[in-house]
């Protein structure tokens, strides 16, 4: 079926942006879902570097960590810029996504009908330096001209969040402009549409 | 670079250190980061900073990624770069716990923190002990072991006996302060004069 093999739960969640990336590439995976009562039971767990899932295998390697395992794919497909200043500034803006993944998942899980409100209220405020950095670079991409794994994780992200507020990009053009372009890309177009992502909800709690 | 604690320039300044880099601090001092100007210049609004020529970068993993690409440490291949990069991450993972326990929860939470490290550096334990070579991954440091040696200096400071039950992590921390470069920075007036933690 192809190299890649994903074991995760039953959500998008930390694996939404990998899906995108490699559908987006071209590549076939597996899914190994796993029911959440079973890995209550700690044997798979027990095998996970950090107790944690994902899980990405690549031929017989096992690779945890979905930023690492973003980082790996970039690697893979040619996603990880031209050369080292381009690699720094796509794992800058990566991590810069990784800063508002961890407020919306501390929002959706911990705080969702005390703190959402004030979470969108609060959002241009993260928004808008993506939008800044999007805008200078003037490609449709985060940084050089062709998608990196940042681009797929702030897309992911994007796309999460117009769920929770579907009016929340309206006054950043640049962003709204990537969400629909990458969007439209043939492959993540097919992807978008298919039952594997639709049936799948973003997060553990229903919460969305 | 700009920063006015350890706090996440801790690694990158020893791996700088001990891959023989001299590098200018800008302190900035916490009043006058707050009137805005400095900020409103920076991707996302924060520190730490790092200028590399007339290259400038923010977000302290990433800088430790570059830094890793430039004085080669990051692996000898694909395969280790993507372990190393798990390794950091989890790292960052134990930074971002002790952060908050240290910024909101000190005076109630520390004893709760300690008691649940042993869960959280086991996962280290067991990855330096299957590697035998003293490093996380492959035969010489990345950027995860400057980063992992950092935070585990800091967690000694928080509980001096941490690392009692983790001979491989222990051994770790005393042959990377034991590197001379490391040990000279550590050592150093530059080093012990700043405190790990806005919040003292």
């Amino acid at each position: 079926m192809g190299r890649y093999t994903i074991t995760y739960f039953g959500v998008r969640g930390r694996c939404g942006a990998m899906r995108i990336m490699m559908a987006d590439q071209g590549q076939e995976w597996k899914e190994i879902v796993v029911d959440f009562a079973d890995w209550m039971k700690g044997d798979l767990k027990a095998t996970c570097v950090f107790g944690q899932l994902p899980k990405l295998e690549d031929g017989g390697f096992a690779l945890y960590q979905s930023n690492a395992i973003l980082r790996h794919l970039g690697r893979n497909h040619d996603a990880y810029g031209k050369d080292g200043k381009e690699a720094a500034l796509i794992d800058m803006m990566c991590d810069g996504v990784e800063d508002l993944r961890l407020k919306y998942v501390k929002m959706i899980y911990q705080e969702y009908d005390t703190g959402k409100d004030v979470y969108i209220k609060d959002l241009p405020n993260h928004l808008d330096k993506f939008e800044a950095v999007m805008a200078k670079n003037k490609t449709g991409f985060l940084v050089g001209d062709k998608p990196s794994f940042a681009d797929y994780s702030l897309f992911e992200v994007l796309l999460n969040h117009l769920v929770l507020c579907s009016s929340c990009l309206d006054t950043f053009p640049s962003l709204k402009s990537f969400v629909e372009k990458m969007s439209a890309r043939p492959k993540i177009k097919t992807f978008l549409d298919s039952e594997a992502y639709k049936q799948l909800p973003i997060n553990g709690n229903g919460k969305q």
